[in-house]
């Protein structure tokens, strides 16, 4: 998979090392930002609150 | 042209494949950049070698020309060498290499999905907090201003919008949140939340907050290292109040002889007297998600079981626990022991000193 995309990146080693940390920048970003906020509220570490049943 | 290029091209094939297979083999498929480097590079040297045994005549003749018919030939003739030998040792590796490149995905697959909860932690233990000290940051600037601007006069504050401030002294002189209204979601990510329909600070019953104890800021990580007599400050618009942590379940019993000396625990005293009506209510207590009661004015007792006139005024702090897990809660139970009034140019640190926590 890795091998693949390493494949598929284009230009010199140079271009390639930073396009390669562009994208695990990006995939990052987006656990950061939208699936880890989203995923969260489902996990069973947060809720602090007691609730009147 | 084509005068040359016949015998050229007779020549060409057979010094580049005597020497081409022997340097290439074993070498994997897939990386064509590197050769057609290495064909644009060997080329110049070959034509030089050969002319060398060739007679006189070609030599002229060839070089002049060599450079140009040469250069676009080879490209033809090592393609078929190359691919062909690759073929040969690749096909039987083929079979194993579909599997392979399964088993080789699955494990990337596996690491990549290690890396993520990884990430999940450091985002749960670290990324939150930044996120929830932005938010507690913008929430005690509105807070501010509204106190300077002596807005504060509605008795209800709205969902989500701070109204007052909590101070734990034991937990460091900087340590502060503001206290929003509500316990959902989004308004425990700025700070601690107070349990809606619960009293206010100072009022007679029982005032509840809940804050988170991993991430988000976790203001109430250290909550379960509360003592008895330990200081909790509510501080609104006009006053400070100070509750005081009630005594533990096993300090109920000799609290004359042990805490009632303190100078911290002047004005507490266990709950605990012959109505019956605050047996439970201990200093620490730990309880199911169900026991919503825990924040009820008279705690773990219905609504109804005293009147409002004979109620303690007491502060009900509730968190997670054990920690990293939503299995029970930790409550804290504290009660109001005293009241300062909000003089002007004091503060939270005028107030540590007066109650000697300074």
């Amino acid at each position: 998979m890795y091998g693949w995309i390493w494949r598929h990146l284009p230009g010199p080693l140079a271009v390639r090392v930073a396009l390669a940390a562009l994208l695990v920048a990006g995939a990052v970003a987006l656990l950061m930002f939208v699936v880890f906020p989203w995923a969260e509220p489902l996990l069973p570490f947060n809720d602090v609150a007691v609730n009147p049943s | 042209m084509s005068r040359y290029e016949e015998p050229e091209t007779r020549e060409i094939p057979v010094p580049g494949l005597a020497r081409r297979p022997d340097g290439r083999q074993g070498r994997p498929t897939g990386q064509p950049p590197r050769r057609t480097e290495r064909r644009e590079a060997a080329p110049p040297r070959r034509p030089a070698g050969p002319p060398r045994h060739h007679p006189r005549q070609e030599p002229r003749q060839s070089r002049e020309e060599e450079t140009r018919p040469i250069r676009v030939p080879p490209p033809e003739p090592p393609e078929d060498p190359p691919a062909a030998p690759p073929e040969n040792p690749e096909s039987p590796r083929s079979g194993g290499g579909r599997g392979r490149i399964v088993v080789r995905t699955v494990g990337e697959l596996l690491i990549t999905m290690g890396l993520v909860v990884l990430l999940f932690v450091v985002y749960e233990l670290y990324v939150t907090n930044l996120m929830s000290a932005q938010l507690q940051r913008e929430a005690s600037a509105d807070l501010d201003e509204r106190w300077s601007q002596e807005r504060e006069l509605r008795a209800e504050p709205l969902e989500g919008e701070a109204f007052a401030r909590i101070y734990i002294p034991s937990f460091g002189a900087d340590w502060g949140f503001t206290i929003q209204e509500g316990t959902d979601g989004p308004t425990l990510e700025i700070g601690p939340g107070h349990y809606v329909d619960t009293a206010m600070p100072g009022e007679p019953g029982n005032f509840g907050v809940a804050g988170h104890r991993v991430g988000k800021g976790a203001p109430f990580n250290d909550l379960d290292l509360l003592n008895s007599c330990d200081a909790i400050v509510v501080e609104t618009a006009r006053s400070f109040f100070v509750y005081r942590v009630l005594p533990m379940k096993d300090e109920v019993a000799n609290w004359a002889q042990r805490k009632a000396s303190d100078p911290a625990c002047a004005n507490v005293a266990p709950l605990q007297d012959e109505q019956g009506a605050y047996d439970q209510t201990f200093g620490r207590v730990i309880v199911l998600p169900q026991r919503g009661d825990a924040v009820a004015p008279v705690p773990y007792q219905p609504s109804n079981v005293l009147p409002p006139a004979s109620q303690a005024s007491l502060m009900t702090l509730t968190t997670c626990h054990p920690q990293f897990s939503d299995r029970q809660r930790l409550i804290i139970h504290s009660v109001l022991t005293n009241e300062y009034q909000k003089q002007p140019g004091t503060g939270y640190d005028d107030l540590l000193r007066e109650i000697g926590e300074a």
